[in-house]
């Protein structure tokens, strides 16, 4: 329900604090593996969850995400068992108040139609919307049925992105503004561009009330610690994945193990998060 | 919001990109705009295309396949174009464009090939760098092209992953676009993708349908029964049909790849086998499961190996203005066959299936007139016609 992330989100907002949203795909390594982390992702006390619905052609996503899509669809991730997921995880930790929004790309939300998509979305307790390949020109039918269904349908920025279509995107967005930080696609990058904080700073002044979260490129402490004054959420996507992915295959390795390492490396990224 | 021009043909079409894209995308658009109209930049094409590349294509009348078949058939020869099929049209276009909007830098998909090589072309001619995707499995199956991308001084990056034929060259070409979108241009090869691709290659192409409606009226007297052409993204079909758009009394067959046949579903047929969905920013035919993933095609051809269809021919299909039956791989190799030895024509094996088509249905067009786009030459596919006559009966039933 957008009421859970919003609360969330304005609670930040009135600590004047950032907060962490990890990224993981939906079933890379068995739908029971991304319950566990979810859990283990709900311990480390993070502000919201970007869960990944995956898709065969993620035209928007690097290559860890689009491994990570692959093997997920592979093992049998499909939109369903995705909501059951969900359900799953609301049911089962009643006290796990963690945000959840979905993201993923038009085709199987179109495949279902927009309404049928969001109202199960809600149902199955997730909290928002967004799609890597829906502009805002193409987004308002998916912002009527969220709107109805009760969830928040988000949109992008890009750097790319100007001020009339930046107005545009904010005035359709509920629950927060997706600010990609970069050009390019999703991944893990050494250092974070130094025109991001300009954009960042733009992006802020044009959502006004509507919080930001900001995405593409982030993988340590240090570079959520770098952009947390000019955002709502850090996002860390590939860098998350694939630190799940590893703890899974490893020797060993099981539901467990990856949990623990997506609970790991979410207090550390929570560390860049810390108020000075 | 600036996209000015409509993005959709019907319901079909629109721009279903990444934010990334998008300013990029509407700058396409103005340019597109600005120079469709400016009498200097279409003259500067006229003349690549009538200088360079050796526009016009004659039409060609096929005297023994009419003879064996019954029928009146005449042949648009893309085969004959530089670098051997219809894709320069639409490359010496965008890159004049994509110069003209101060581009430094030309990225491309290619399946079979040859819109690879036709991009490799332009860009040597015209001076700009060029990078271009090709699945692994397709530079696999057209080696020769592989190696004349290289010559033409183009970077052949292999994408090895997904099915490794086209849909996963475009998805590597637009992240690398998302990537550079100031000094790149995506020079997109086919009459998909998000808009204003879908309008811009259909107006490159449109040159096709523009001279063989003249030479047919001047040549034969009378317009076409049917016009044929085969249909991978649909550019060379589109721009065969653009020319009869109004000639309600000519009929429009685009002919998909049937593979194995629609049963097994290993084939490329949209419309016999798919359903509306988005792929590569647009709304159309698709080949999808029931979860809206999508699905893996089949067939002989790289060209027409892709699992979505131009959003025109998708409107034009619901407004039943044309028809997209199929042939079969079997099939598209007698129309190869037909044409090699009662021709003298290799035809692509792409424009292959729509001669199988027209052996297929030859009770029906008896007495007809039928215009067949032989939208590219066969040469890139000696390796795959090897190995498909070999294991069939290579002395070849006609």
């Amino acid at each position: 329900m957008i009421d859970r992330l919003q609360i969330r989100l304005s609670a930040l907002r009135a600590q004047k604090r950032c907060g962490l949203a990890p990224y993981v795909t939906a079933g890379d390594g068995g739908l029971d593996t991304t319950l566990a982390v979810l859990r283990g992702l709900d311990r480390a006390g993070v502000a919201c969850v970007e869960l990944g619905l995956p898709f065969s052609d993620p035209v928007a996503d690097g290559p860890v995400l689009q491994a990570a899509a692959e093997r997920a669809i592979a093992a049998g991730a499909s939109f369903d068992r995705v909501l059951d997921l969900i359900a799953r995880f609301r049911r089962e930790a009643p006290e796990g108040e963690v945000p959840i929004v979905v993201m993923g790309y038009a085709n199987p939300l179109l495949r279902r139609g927009w309404g049928a998509s969001c109202n199960a979305l809600a149902e199955a307790g997730a909290d928002g919307v967004l799609i890597a390949d829906l502009p805002v020109e193409e987004g308002a039918p998916l912002a009527a049925a969220a709107e109805k269904a009760g969830i928040a349908a988000i949109f992008f920025a890009a750097p790319t992105t100007a001020d009339e279509r930046l107005a545009a995107a904010v005035r359709l967005s509920r629950g927060f503004l997706y600010a990609i930080g970069r050009l390019g696609v999703t991944g893990a990058r050494a250092s974070v561009d130094p025109a991001q904080e300009g954009f960042l700073d733009r992006v802020r002044a044009a959502a006004g009330e509507l919080p930001v979260a900001v995405g593409f490129g982030l993988s340590t402490a240090e570079q959520v610690r770098a952009v947390a004054a000019h955002a709502d959420l850090a996002i860390v996507g590939s860098a998350m994945v694939d630190r799940i992915h590893r703890a899974f295959t490893a020797p060993g390795g099981d539901s467990e193990s990856a949990a623990r390492a997506a609970e790991d490396f979410a207090r550390e990224l929570s560390k860049g998060l810390e108020t000075s | 919001m600036s996209l000015s021009a409509p993005t959709r043909f019907g319901d079909y079409g629109g721009v279903f990109a990444p934010e990334t894209l998008m300013a990029p995308l509407e700058a396409l658009e103005r340019a597109w705009l600005a120079f469709r109209g400016d009498p200097a930049f279409m003259s500067e094409l006229a003349a690549l295309l009538r200088d360079y590349a050796g526009r016009p294509t004659p039409l060609t009348p096929a005297r023994r396949l009419s003879a064996a078949i019954g029928a009146e058939v005449w042949l648009k020869r893309e085969d004959l174009l530089h670098t051997g099929a219809h894709k320069l049209n639409n490359t010496l276009g965008q890159a004049l464009l994509a110069k003209r909007m101060g581009k430094t830098k030309i990225l491309a998909e290619t399946g079979a090939g040859q819109h690879g090589v036709a991009t490799a072309t332009a860009c040597a001619l015209l001076g700009l760098e060029c990078t271009v995707y090709m699945g692994a499995v397709d530079a696999a199956r057209q080696r020769p092209n592989l190696l004349r991308m290289e010559l033409l001084g183009a970077r052949v990056i292999e994408v090895e992953h997904g099915q490794k034929t086209l849909k996963d060259a475009i998805n590597e070409a637009m992240r690398a676009w998302v990537a550079d979108p100031h000094e790149s241009h995506y020079l997109l090869g086919s009459a998909l993708g998000p808009h204003p691709f879908p309008s811009i290659v259909a107006e490159f192409q449109q040159v096709i349908g523009q001279e063989a409606r003249a030479q047919i009226l001047a040549q034969a007297g009378a317009l076409p029964d049917i016009a044929v052409a085969c249909v991978g993204g649909g550019s060379n079909a589109i721009g065969l049909f653009r020319g009869f758009a109004n000639d309600v009394d000519v009929e429009l067959v685009g002919v998909e790849a049937g593979g194995e046949g629609i049963a097994g579903g290993r084939h490329a047929a949209r419309f016999a086998g798919g359903s509306p969905g988005v792929l590569h920013g647009a709304y159309t035919y698709l080949l999808q499961d029931a979860d809206g993933q999508v699905r893996e095609t089949h067939s002989v051809s790289a060209g027409l190996d892709y699992p979505a269809v131009g959003p025109e021919h998708a409107e034009l299909h619901d407004r039943g203005r044309a028809t997209y039956p199929y042939a079969t791989d079997a099939e598209a190799l007698l129309g190869f066959q037909a044409l090699a030895k009662l021709e003298g024509i290799l035809p692509a094996l792409e424009s292959a299936h729509a001669v199988g088509w027209v052996l297929k249905e030859k009770d029906k067009l008896r007495r007809k007139r039928v215009l067949i786009n032989v939208s590219g030459r066969g040469d890139k596919d000696l390796d795959t016609l090897r190995a498909a006559l070999g294991q069939q009966n290579p002395g070849g039933a006609t």
